[in-house]
């Protein structure tokens, strides 16, 4: 039991490291926004100015935002360590290798839930929907699909923190594994703000822990073979 | 030379099935002629999910064996699972055109799910070209692939989801083919282009193992050849003398 | 037959693709038996050889 326990407070030191580092940069929080908002105005020229069309399209146009947001999140966050050698420094200290993925993961987590909300009320504005009466399905629908992108994010950050060609490669690799996660986050979310959808909304939620459970355990047991070399 | 012998018949079983599926076999009731592209579709498809699979496992091998020749098997099945599953979605979309009047369907989970293996395999094979050093590339390509093979269930059960929600199409499903009640002749004429493809598979991949097992070798050599000359360079650069004079032994 | 275009468009790209990697494959092959001889030979000799392609 004690294991679990240094484990646990090994992922959360590290969890809290990013989190301190990212606090005291403000690089990834500010620059993630930025790009994620101007995806949403962007789509709203694309697809506009019919309000139906956009109403209709929100969820999916939300959730596409928030991909590519964790996209540049999760690349930041390993960065943090490659550019200064720190992360073969991570690697040589007496931890678990799981324990230092489930840190950056949960770093990663409380980035991509703070863009998610941040995000939920700029839809709200810019395509015209109401999501006060569903607020905790939308919730619950954003912690899920945070904790997949998180999980599958941090796997591949790590898979090619030092390659050549990384900026092309991390979502190269990373968009096909999540469209599974897209499509159920997107799903679930329009089942949330129409009224009458909630046998879809449970179905979707379950692939999504399902999808989630998956890819952390997977990304868990093999990130160690990404630090050894 | 067996592996010759297996080639011979692999080219002999693919001409002969086809031959059977294309002019032997009655068409189908209700899909027409285009019924027979199946023949050529499914088998293309179960190979790219064969090889698929093979990768994986060759990944997981090598992981636990370190042999490079594991990895050798992985890229064999990456490349040729590529090419076959390229095969399938055009085949699907071939057949798609005079069935369903379109090219893509949205809601048919094997067409999307395919899209999907294409592009994990060809994220696969880009990684694997910008790592050098072959048992780091090994390694990370194992990863990749495991995770990969992975997330392919998932991706299958969400689109059969998505699906689901909308009326499937009923009449002109590719899967009629596969059907037990099929009449007799359909069956054979698949399971028999079933076994000429899964021949020649089987050929591609042991040549192709082949291959790679070679220009590892030849990364290796050279290598080698490249740090002995290097030795001999310093070697005679250290016992040369500054002012010209003979060289000593 | 009819939707001919199709059905040559399906076999002829599959069965026509197959073969072509059959051969392409044997080509490299041989390209390879040859360079691996010719590389061997020069590490024995002591000669540099040049780095190879990067790998498929």
């Amino acid at each position: 039991m004690s294991a679990l326990r240094a484990d646990a407070s090994a992922a959360l030191a590290i969890a809290r490291k990013d989190a301190i580092a990212e606090l005291r940069g403000r690089q990834i929080a500010g620059s993630t926004l930025f790009f994620a908002t101007l995806v949403l105005l962007l789509f709203g020229f694309a697809l506009g100015p019919d309000s139906r069309r956009l109403a209709e399209a929100a969820p999916g146009l939300l959730w596409l935002a928030i991909v590519f947001g964790s996209l540049l999140i999760v690349a930041r966050l390993h960065q943090l360590e490659a550019e200064d050698g720190a992360l073969e420094e991570l690697a040589r200290y007496p931890i678990e290798r799981h324990a230092i993925y489930l840190g950056k993961l949960l770093a990663g987590l409380a980035a991509v839930l703070v863009l998610g909300g941040v995000l939920l009320p700029v839809v709200a504005i810019l395509y015209g929907i109401d999501l006060a009466a569903a607020w905790p399905a939308l919730l619950a629908t954003l912690v899920l699909g945070a904790i997949g992108l998180a999980a599958v994010g941090t796997f591949y950050a790590g898979v090619t923190v030092r390659m050549q060609a990384r900026e092309v490669m991390l979502p190269l690799l990373m968009l096909p594994v999540v469209a599974p996660l897209l499509l159920a986050t997107v799903k679930a979310t329009s089942a949330a703000l129409t009224a009458n959808a909630l046998g879809d909304l449970g179905a979707w939620l379950q692939l999504l822990i399902v999808f989630d459970v998956v890819m952390a355990v997977a990304g868990a047991a093999t990130y160690g073979h990404l630090l050894e070399e | 030379m067996g592996t010759r012998v297996l080639g011979i018949v692999a080219l002999v079983a693919v001409l002969a099935a086809s031959v059977n599926a294309l002019f032997l076999v009655p068409a189908d009731v209700n899909q027409g002629d285009a019924q027979r592209i199946m023949y050529v579709h499914v088998p293309s498809a179960w190979l790219g999910y064969l090889s698929f699979g093979v990768t994986a496992l060759a990944g997981i091998g090598y992981l636990w064996k370190r042999d490079l020749r594991l990895d050798a098997v992985a890229v064999a099945g990456a490349e040729i699972g590529v090419m076959f599953t390229a095969f399938a979605i055009w085949g699907g979309m071939m057949w798609g055109r005079p069935v369903w009047g379109v090219f893509w369907q949205w809601e048919d989970p094997r067409l999307t799910t395919t899209a999907l293996l294409l592009a994990l395999y060809l994220g696969y094979l880009l990684f694997r070209r910008l790592t050098d050093d072959p048992h780091r590339r090994a390694a990370r390509a194992a990863v990749v692939g495991i995770v990969a093979a992975v997330d392919i269930p998932i991706v299958h059960f969400s689109v059969e989801w998505w699906r689901g929600l909308h009326q499937g199409p009923t009449i002109g499903s590719p899967d009629k083919v596969l059907h037990p009640s099929a009449p007799g002749l359909f069956v054979l004429a698949l399971v028999s282009m079933v076994v000429a493809f899964t021949l020649a598979w089987a050929w591609l991949m042991i040549r192709r193992y082949q291959l790679a097992r070679i220009d590892w070798q030849i990364e290796e050599h050279g290598r080698l050849g490249r740090i002995s000359a290097a030795r001999r360079a310093v070697r005679a650069a250290a016992t040369t003398p500054a002012d010209g004079a003979a060289e000593g032994a | 037959m009819q939707d001919l275009g199709f059905i040559v468009a399906a076999y002829g790209v599959i069965l026509g693709g197959m073969a072509l990697y059959a051969v392409l494959l044997l080509r490299r092959l041989s390209a390879a038996r040859r360079a691996s001889l010719q590389v061997r030979r020069d590490a024995e000799a002591g000669l540099p050889s040049p780095p190879p392609e990067a790998e498929a």
